[in-house]
């Protein structure tokens, strides 16, 4: 298996970069939702994907798992998660600012998570000179089985991910989601290759 | 005329940037803190003209800096360099006494503007 | 050809609806296959608002999916899964499709023109097939668990499935402090009535008490053969009073019910205990066993009788 490896001026700039990514997403999606965001520092953990199907599917608390593939230029791609607990996807509606009889918590589960990873994965790119498509976002099924049935099957030859996890405040509603970045071998060394780049120009 | 500079941001990076953006004169003497605690640990013990400032730290974030200089009636010039560039933020440390907000990753003319309008350059 | 005639040519005989709007919901462009299906006439629809063109559009939900992508400048999806369709466009399996309309993923795109104004592209495909195919797959599935939730002989709940629900109406329960009661009855001397009547007759008696007490029931009310000649019944949002006049409704139903099994008239009647949701049950499991001893109570009192939980009676 291979590993990041990062050293700490890599990580610390890898760091700096989804803080931004973050950034810029929280305020785009201040915007949308017509409220205020509170960020915290999002935590970046390696993890192996083998011990994330574990983790997945031994956590009965996963109440939804929304998946979106991404792609862009130099082999850069892979397959955002993200990971709802029940107790903050019944929140959904409030937060979008829905009627309650307007769509399903499915659509608005599904809505959120492409804006998520879409704003975020869109600042990232441009940080590292990229520029990235997306897939149509899919919930798979709430049920824990379904979830690592995928995980079993679409993680096959990625050995690692990058897990983001993200803390949404918004101002009355504390809203979390983890998201994660299954982001294949290739993809992982040429986003080493960019911040070698970027840390040289300092 | 030489001012003293204190640069506060938890990633190094982040406080490189700031110091390859400054020109010379400002960041030749340049103090770093890595997170909010350290940086007003440093200002209550000497006196400096100009605080570049981070927001989401560790520890004690940029509000808290901007809300405990604000009640010890320590006043560097401030200008904060978030990535968390919503409006009702930028609003918020604006009314909290801070000189100019700017947004991650900073850019070189934006940052010489500011330091010009305030009279640092 | 030059590239720009390549895309003309290929926006034409793409399989793919393509429909360009501004920023205020007129339509600036579409292609010849949104043509043949809509069945409009471009002059009709070009310059047009979208809604007027189309009125079968959600209006309100589809101007705040354009909104985000305007503002996000990022691009989003609608699939079939979430919403059938959003243009009525007819379909070309009329006759192996149930659906009187295309099903459709679509997908909304910023496009920056080149003169500044923003555009939002929409592109629809067909997915009828899919959808088609997608649906049968889930009926046969839907199928398949129903067909795990029930117990074979009497038609309702089976022990596991039961069981499943008392957990989720046991934490439903705690969680907005709504009562909840279970009632578990077995019917007397049901030995005795199988080796009188053969087990043909003492399955018939499980299979007509079964549907009895399913006619006594309210709708949220949940049914189970908990065991052998044992049932469960969980009531959501009931107190012990409202327990116990359904426990002495079911006693009374299952000792008048007459069972007619070859020439004999097989008559039956039932132990019944109750118990409520109580403070000091920690896991749905406590409150089986207090009602199940409730039922042994009634076991030991003579039979045909209705018993609560002691806890209640001291209280």
């Amino acid at each position: 298996m291979s590993e990041l490896n990062l050293n700490e001026d890599q990580q610390d700039c890898l760091q700096e970069i989804i803080n931004v990514a973050m950034g810029q997403a929280s305020d785009q999606l201040a915007r949308f939702l017509d409220t205020f965001v509170y960020l915290k520092v999002p935590s970046i953990e390696q993890v192996s994907t083998l011990s994330l199907i574990e983790t997945l599917s031994n956590n009965e608390n996963s109440a939804a798992v929304v998946s979106q593939g991404f792609f862009g230029y130099e082999g850069i791609r892979g397959e955002a998660l993200l990971v709802y607990k029940p107790k903050d996807s019944d929140r959904l509606a409030d937060l979008l600012g829905y009627e309650p009889d307007e769509l399903s918590v499915e659509e608005q589960i599904i809505d959120l998570s492409s804006i998520l990873t879409t704003t975020f994965l869109n600042v990232f790119a441009k940080q590292i000179d990229n520029q990235m498509s997306y897939s149509a976002p899919r919930l798979l099924a709430g049920s824990q089985s379904a979830v690592s049935d995928h995980l079993a099957q679409q993680s096959f030859n990625w050995d690692l991910a990058l897990k983001v996890k993200i803390t949404y405040q918004v101002t009355d509603y504390s809203f979390n989601c983890d998201m994660i970045l299954f982001i294949p071998e290739l993809a992982i060394n040429n986003i080493k290759a960019v911040i070698d780049r970027i840390l040289e120009e300092f | 005329m030489s001012f003293s500079v204190l640069v506060c941001d938890d990633s190094n990076m982040a406080r490189k940037q700031v110091l390859r953006s400054l020109p010379e004169q400002l960041s030749a003497n340049a103090q770093l803190a890595k997170n909010g605690q350290e940086a007003v640990e440093l200002l209550r013990s000497q006196q400096f003209d100009i605080l570049f400032l981070d927001l989401t730290m560790p520890v004690l974030d940029g509000l808290g800096v901007l809300q405990t200089l604000k009640d010890e009636n320590i006043t560097p010039a401030i200008f904060v360099i978030s990535a968390d560039i919503q409006p009702e933020m930028q609003n918020k440390v604006l009314e909290l006494g801070a000189k100019a907000f700017m947004r991650k990753p900073v850019q070189l003319d934006i940052l010489n503007t500011n330091l010009k309008n305030h009279g640092f350059l | 050809m030059s590239p720009n005639d390549i895309c003309t040519d290929i926006t034409n005989k793409i399989n793919t609806g393509i429909l360009i709007i501004d920023n205020q919901y007129n339509i600036v462009f579409w292609n010849r296959y949104l043509e043949i299906h809509a069945n409009k006439k471009t002059d009709d629809v070009v310059g047009h608002n979208l809604f007027q063109v189309f009125p079968e559009l959600p209006q309100k939900w589809l101007k705040r999916k354009v909104e985000s992508v305007f503002q996000l400048k990022s691009q989003s999806f609608c699939s079939w899964e979430q919403r059938h369709h959003l243009f009525e466009l007819p379909h070309t399996r009329p006759i192996s499709t149930n659906s009187h309309f295309m099903a459709q993923n679509c997908t909304f795109l910023p496009l920056e023109r080149k003169d500044g104004s923003d555009n939002v592209c929409i592109l629809i495909e067909d997915v009828t097939d899919v959808c088609h195919y997608q649906t049968m797959l889930n009926k046969t599935l839907e199928e398949l668990a129903q067909a795990n939730r029930i117990d074979g002989l009497t038609q309702i709940f089976n022990r596991k499935h039961w069981e499943e629900c008392l957990e989720k109406e046991f934490s439903r329960a705690r969680r907005y402090q709504h009562g909840l009661a279970l009632i578990m009855f077995d019917l007397d001397h049901f030995k005795l009535l199988n080796d009188t009547y053969g087990h043909l007759g003492g399955d018939l008696v499980l299979i007509e008490t079964a549907r009895v007490i399913s006619s006594l029931l309210r709708l949220g009310d949940l049914f189970g053969r908990y065991g052998g000649e044992e049932f469960a019944i969980i009531l959501p949002n009931t107190d012990i009073v409202g327990a116990l006049d359904v426990a002495e409704r079911i006693r009374v139903a299952i000792s008048k019910n007459v069972i007619n099994f070859q020439e004999s008239e097989i008559k039956v009647t039932a132990s019944v205990g109750v118990a409520v949701i109580s403070e000091d049950d920690n896991r749905y499991e406590d409150l089986i066993s207090n009602t199940d001893l409730a039922l042994y109570d009634a076991k030991a009192s003579g039979r045909n009788i209705v018993c609560v939980a002691k806890q209640l009676v001291e209280t």
